[in-house]
């Protein structure tokens, strides 16, 4: 086992990194004063995974849609009764996510982690799927499914995917659709949680009143060796062009929604938090609440205090996305881009510059001061192949000339698509 | 941790936590006042306006301007409902001044940035500026329309309106389009005064170090009104329909939503939050464990309480010919308590859920301020850990009777528009 103790020198904040015997990479972070207890068991599985082998296979596997989120739903059954049933005993509140990277099991505690961290490590480590259980969890995730239809936000954001990427699987649904998940039975599970809930490829996070030497302990017992072997994922070859410049679709709203998104070059490990940073400061100049051109287009009626924005990256994907509500959606998009392609010439203020650094400098610290900030900001940073404290470092180095490289090279205007969601009648 | 109550002239109480472990400090002012469909949306404008500028600071974007300079330090303004009033907040985060890299003193700006916001406002002759009143009022009015985009909120709401028909809780924090519609920059300010002058204030400051300044400057600011405030009361149950009241909208969605709304008149508090944990507020809650897992109808099927109000919410999202499987599997888990099945494992389960929460009360300063403001409005001012053993001596007959005290007031549904008849 090699046991790492990794410090922030900006904050002197710390935690522990242990690459465990089992393969299973492991980060603690002890935090003093804190009563709370958050872990999260996760690996590196989302929607995005519908096709991969590991070195045992001849050939790739290619997999549903939803199939990950559904594997999550069901890893909730154990062979005797419901987790929810063991967790009830120790009072923790526990849940699960699956995103498009990563599928992550998690409870939150204030007292009996240890109890609760027992019954993470097992059930993540137990699969028990049947016909009927396979077949029950259809009508709820198909629920779930016409919820999130029900989601203009939800709804919004997908169509601007699907218009932005040809191929790659980040475009569809994180739950899938009612007729993916109705191809899901109990032995593809079995072939997916085989293949990625190797320990090699998990993490464990946990952060708050916690003894790091309990934690690894507990590991110790409950951890089943893995052997590595070699998971490979692939994607589909994907165009750097787009789909489509403009996606609508109606639903109950109120005020339209939009999202205008830019098709970004995808990069992975620090170089993508680095490109990352540079978007975020370089979007944040142009367009946060202290710019000139938010209070214009709020002065012009065109957007409201929904307005924002985000960077949207992953294993494939990069894009800079602007959203908001406006009744005139096309015109936001029009000023976005001239704004950015002014800046192309013009440039920007190095005082504009350091003032976002400071704030984000800020939302970094302000990141260290909460229990589920803290295990959340391992596990990400872990499965982004950087380190917890590596943000905070990166910022330090940034300069104006990096992030106006970003626009130049970066945001075009033919890698533009708008998504709107307008109400109905 | 230190905690200090002090309480300023005027009906103002400023409440202090000092703990060290955070990073950051808050500043939330909570003005409390009645909810009025008359006023709801003019005082909902005026808190807007002071959160985003000042006579100082007099656009959104000077005003972000500065807040970013003092590392993205936060200001914002919230109107919630509790019962039958209106608490119009405004909060304010920043970094401690240890973490500041250029050595600002960020805790005496954002004391001047917040005393600034509230105390002179973006306003001149009796009304506020007409620019910055016209982007809060169109940003409410978007606020109150978009209300549908979130279809289970939306539900939960109309099911309120329908439950508290003709009492303020019936009403929307926001007011509605046509009340939004009338304010002006003068009614507004108008508003602003009436409340500074007249609303109970309690004011929460939560900071790793003590800094007496921020306590001496709003005291000093709140001393210069001409206050005149009453106090306000918190609990205000509702009156149970003769017969329960059936509202059904359409509207072009692919999942229906249930909502029903039931009162009782149990004064027992303590039994009528672990019936709710009991009943749907769990993963192992009677309705997640039939009407979801066993019954597969629902992905959410859950319960909560409205305290002030004597009320307690179930609702779902269901396919629309599943609305009445659902709401007979719901009412058939309520007889299930009514009739006494209560497992021990389900008793102490839900004991434990809530002893987990409070036993987090203090992990984040919104905690602290959430849970003090509580004890305020309660007027109970007792620790997490006693509220804790108030709970544990909650005993299943006391559950029973609370359970059996519930009556269905109102149902909402809000029904797919494609399969309906």
């Amino acid at each position: 086992m090699e046991n790492k103790i990794l410090t922030s020198p900006r904050t002197g904040d710390s935690c522990i990194h242990v690459k465990h015997k089992s393969g299973l990479d492991i980060y603690i972070c002890e935090m003093k004063g804190f009563s709370s207890v958050e872990a999260l068991f996760g690996t590196k599985y989302g929607s995005i995974n519908t096709m991969f082998k590991t070195s045992e296979d001849k050939e790739y596997t290619t997999v549903p849609e939803g199939i990950a989120h559904f594997l999550e739903h069901k890893l909730f059954e154990n062979e005797d009764c419901d987790v929810f049933e063991l967790y009830a005993k120790t009072g923790a509140s526990a849940n699960a996510f699956t995103s498009f990277e990563k599928t992550c099991y998690l409870f939150s505690c204030s007292k009996n982690y240890q109890e609760s961290l027992k019954i993470l490590l097992d059930f993540v480590q137990k699969p028990y799927f049947t016909k009927a259980s396979v077949d029950k969890e259809q009508g709820i995730i198909g629920q779930e499914i016409k919820m999130t239809n029900d989601n203009p936000d939800w709804r919004v954001f997908f169509n601007l995917l699907r218009s932005l990427y040809h191929n790659h699987p980040v475009k569809i649904d994180i739950a899938g659709t009612v007729e993916s998940i109705a191809e899901i039975d109990a032995e593809l599970l079995y072939k997916c949680y085989g293949t990625f809930y190797n320990l090699n490829n998990m993490v464990l996070a946990i952060a708050g009143n916690v003894s790091a030497d309990e934690v690894l302990a507990i590991c110790d017992e409950y951890l089943k060796p893995c052997e590595d072997k070699g998971l490979e994922t692939v994607f589909p070859d994907e165009p750097d062009t787009i789909v489509r410049s403009e996606v609508r679709e109606a639903q109950p709203v109120g005020t339209p929604i939009f999202n205008i998104g830019y098709k970004c070059v995808p990069c992975m490990g620090r170089e993508r938090l680095r490109k990352s940073m540079a978007a975020s400061l370089a979007v944040g100049i142009i367009s946060d609440a202290s710019s000139e051109m938010y209070q214009r287009l709020l002065n012009e009626g065109l957007i409201n205090s929904s307005f924002g924005t985000e960077i949207f990256s992953g294993d494939g994907y990069f894009s800079v996305i602007f959203s908001g509500e406006s009744s005139a959606p096309e015109k936001v998009r029009d000023a976005v881009a001239a704004e950015i392609n002014r800046v192309k010439n013009e440039g920007f203020g190095e005082k504009e510059f350091q003032r976002n650094k400071k704030s984000m400098y800020g939302s970094l610290i302000r990141e260290l001061n909460n229990v589920e900030a803290v295990a959340n900001l391992m596990i990400n940073s872990h499965m982004d192949g950087v380190g917890p404290y590596d943000a905070i470092e990166v910022l330090s180095e940034m300069t104006s000339a990096d992030c106006l490289e970003f626009i130049r090279t970066e945001l075009f205007d033919d890698k533009l698509a708008m998504s709107v969601v307008e109400g109905t009648v | 941790m230190k905690y200090n109550r002090a309480v300023f002239d005027g009906n103002i109480g400023f409440s202090s936590v000092i703990d060290e472990k955070f990073k950051t400090n808050s500043l939330v002012i909570r003005f409390i006042t009645e909810l009025s469909a008359d006023t709801a949306a003019d005082n909902a404008v005026a808190f807007g306006i002071l959160s985003d500028t000042s006579s100082e600071y007099r656009t959104i974007s000077e005003l972000n301007e500065k807040l970013s300079m003092l590392y993205g330090a936060s200001l914002s303004s919230s109107a919630v409902k509790r019962g039958d009033l209106q608490i119009l907040g405004v909060r304010a985060s920043w970094l401690s001044n240890r973490y500041a890299i250029d050595g600002e003193d960020i805790t005496g700006e954002m004391l001047d940035i917040v005393c600034g916001c509230l105390f002179s406002p973006n306003a001149a002759d009796g009304k506020f500026d007409e620019e910055a009143f016209r982007i809060t009022k169109r940003d409410l009015l978007d606020k109150i329309e978009s209300e549908i985009n979130n279809k289970r909120g939306y539900a939960l709401a109309r099911a309120a309106e329908v439950a508290f028909s003709g009492e303020p809780a019936g009403h929307s924090c926001y007011g509605t389009k046509e009340t939004a519609e009338k304010v002006t920059p003068g009614s507004a300010y108008k508003a602003y005064k009436r409340i500074l002058e007249q609303a109970q204030v309690e004011i929460f400051y939560i900071a790793p170090e003590e800094n007496p300044e921020v306590e001496k400057r709003l005291r000093e600011q709140f001393a210069g009104l001409e206050r005149s405030s009453k106090n306000n009361t918190f609990d205000s149950p509702s009156p149970l329909k003769s017969e329960p009241e059936r509202v059904s909208e359409e509207f072009d969605v692919k999942q229906s939503k249930m909502v029903l709304a039931f009162k009782t008149e149990s004064d027992d508090k303590p039994a009528v939050k672990l019936l709710s944990t009991v009943f749907g507020e769990t993963p192992v809650s009677k309705l997640f464990m039939n009407v979801r897992e066993k019954l597969s109808l629902c992905y959410y099927c859950a319960s909560r309480t409205a305290g002030p109000k004597r009320a307690l919410f179930v609702d779902c999202g269901v396919e629309k010919d599943n609305i009445g499987k659902a709401e007979a599997e719901i009412l058939h888990q309520l007889d299930e308590i009514r009739n006494g099945n209560i497992s021990d494992e389900e008793l102490s389960s839900a004991v434990l859920s809530i002893e987990n929460a409070l036993r987090a009360v203090g992990d984040t300063p919104s905690s602290y301020a959430a849970w003090y403001f509580e004890r305020f409005c309660e007027n109970d001012m007792i620790t997490p850990q006693e509220q804790f053993e108030i709970y544990k001596a909650v005993t299943k007959e006391r559950i029973v009777a609370a359970a059996k005290s519930l009556k269905l007031d109102s149902v909402y549904l809000m029904l797919n528009k494609e399969v309906q008849e």
